[in-house]
């Protein structure tokens, strides 16, 4: 019987075959075709269409706003540079800008640092405990300023003093922005700052629970020159009132 | 052995019908594998989110866009100061000032004073706990915080386990006091809310107090910390 199916077998002719395999994958495709559509038919046929559509519009705006104030930023640093009167006032006080800015975040930095990534957890079926959450991150941005980290970006968010970062589903909030994972944490310091978090027992503990235990994503990378970007946000404060002169950096 | 391709391409006559359906086949591959290629990339991530997470998304990104708008009114007009002084030939040093005076206030390095609330936290409470709670006040619009008399600034970080707590290298002790800068209506609100911060942290350390106080006059210190970096520079 199996000698008369291999004879059979020899008398198909050869392009059948190929059209047969290119027929398998085609079934396969169109399958993972109509399964990626799945989601999609879900949100598209409710309420939640709307929502996400108005969400993507203003994640659109809120990018295109930033790169309006750093470009205004600039501009402005470029006139105030040019400006009439080189008295030396005039010229204290655009250095005195110039290292409010640095000092607020609100300059691009370059330096020696680390680039941390969290990933969430691969495996099938996993619940909220296997997902990266802003609580992760905040560990991770404080362990960093404790070992000395001197500026922090969260996927391309300046952490400042006025920085919060929040849960929303099994992604985050970094000064308002959507951030979705993998995160990426760039921070500049001095040499030994990774040394120094390895040694904290927060951060010990963290990679215990966190990582160790739920397997989420953790990797580093030690480098030469880490860029962090500006801080793109507002810096008006409404319902304060400055007071006095700075106290003079220690 | 001889495959099919191999046949194929060695030229071997196909049948009318046959070239036809292995064309159209090949056809459809390629416009599904793109397809799916194209499809994997672009899945948002929103489409995971709820509906209930996607409203508060929406709210967020609404409220950042316009404070974003208010941003660059403030900057447009600063911008056209500058150009009319440069044009008239003046020096602008009373620009120059606000925008100073504006940055230094935001950054923590000049003093606040100004409306916003005082927490007071007694009892055995975790730094995780008490970052909840600044983070809650920077998502509430909290402009300047202060944690017993240190300015919450870059780098500043509470650390420690309950009871041995530490900021900026100062203990905080059984007791101590937060105050922010904001609107105290919508601080105290954020806070106090149903399942919020406050609730939270009643689960996690029942044994801590923790009480919001709505202000009219909250002052805030000025940091004492150095907020010029030595290892980072102004990238070119």
């Amino acid at each position: 019987m199996v000698t008369a199916l291999r004879a059979r077998l020899r008398t198909i002719p050869s392009w059948q075959v190929t059209l047969g395999a290119a027929l398998l994958v085609l079934g396969f495709l169109i399958a993972a075709q109509l399964r990626a559509e799945g989601p999609l038919v879900r949100y598209t046929t409710q309420e939640r269409s709307p929502l996400i559509e108005t969400a993507l519009g203003l994640q659109t705006s809120q990018d295109a706003l930033k790169q309006q104030i750093l470009d205004l930023r600039a501009q402005i640093g470029q006139l105030e540079d040019e400006g009439p009167g080189s008295d030396a006032r005039v010229k204290a006080l655009n250095d005195q800008l110039q290292q409010s800015r640095i000092a607020a975040g609100l300059i691009a930095m370059s330096g020696p640092g680390v680039v941390f990534k969290l990933a969430d957890a691969g495996g099938p079926g996993g619940g909220a405990d296997q997902l990266v959450s802003a609580a992760d991150i905040r560990i991770l941005v404080n362990e960093l300023w404790l070992a000395g980290a001197e500026a922090i970006a969260v996927n391309g968010e300046r952490v400042t003093a006025s920085t919060a970062v929040l849960d929303i589903g099994g992604s985050i909030l970094a000064n308002s922005a959507y951030l979705s994972p993998p995160y990426q944490i760039a921070a500049i310091g001095p040499v030994g700052l990774y040394d120094r978090m390895r040694a904290s027992p927060t951060f010990v503990a963290f990679v215990a629970s966190r990582v160790e235990g739920e397997g989420i994503g953790l990797s580093v990378a030690q480098l030469d020159s880490v860029d962090v970007p500006a801080f793109a946000g507002t810096v008006n404060v409404r319902f304060g009132q400055p007071v006095g002169s700075p106290v003079p950096s220690p | 052995m001889t495959t099919g391709l191999g046949a194929i391409g060695r030229g071997r006559q196909l049948p009318g019908g046959a070239r036809w359906a292995v064309g159209l086949v090949a056809v459809l591959l390629g416009i599904l594998a793109v397809g799916q290629l194209r499809g994997q990339q672009g899945v948002p991530q929103l489409a995971n989110l709820s509906a209930q997470e996607l409203g508060v998304l929406v709210a967020n990104l609404n409220t950042q866009n316009q404070q974003l708008r208010d941003e660059i009114a403030t900057l447009q007009r600063q911008q056209a100061d500058l150009a009319a002084a440069k044009n008239r030939g003046e020096s602008a040093v009373e620009q120059l000032d606000a925008d100073l005076a504006r940055i230094q206030a935001w950054s923590g390095v000049t003093g606040l004073t100004g409306p916003g609330v005082t927490i007071t936290v007694s009892g055995p409470i975790g730094a995780d706990g008490v970052d909840d709670l600044l983070n809650e006040l920077r998502n509430a619009g909290a402009e300047g915080i202060a944690i017993a008399g240190i300015r919450v600034v870059t780098g500043v970080v509470v650390s420690g386990q309950p009871e041995d707590l530490t900021v900026a290298g100062q203990g905080l002790g059984a007791a101590f006091e937060i105050r922010a800068i904001g609107s105290p209506q919508i601080l105290t609100g954020t806070l106090n809310r149903a399942g919020g911060v406050i609730a939270l942290l009643a689960t996690t350390y029942p044994q801590a107090q923790v009480t919001v106080t709505p202000a009219n006059g909250v002052s805030l210190p000025p940091t004492t910390r150095g907020l010029i970096p030595a290892d980072a520079h102004p990238r070119l």
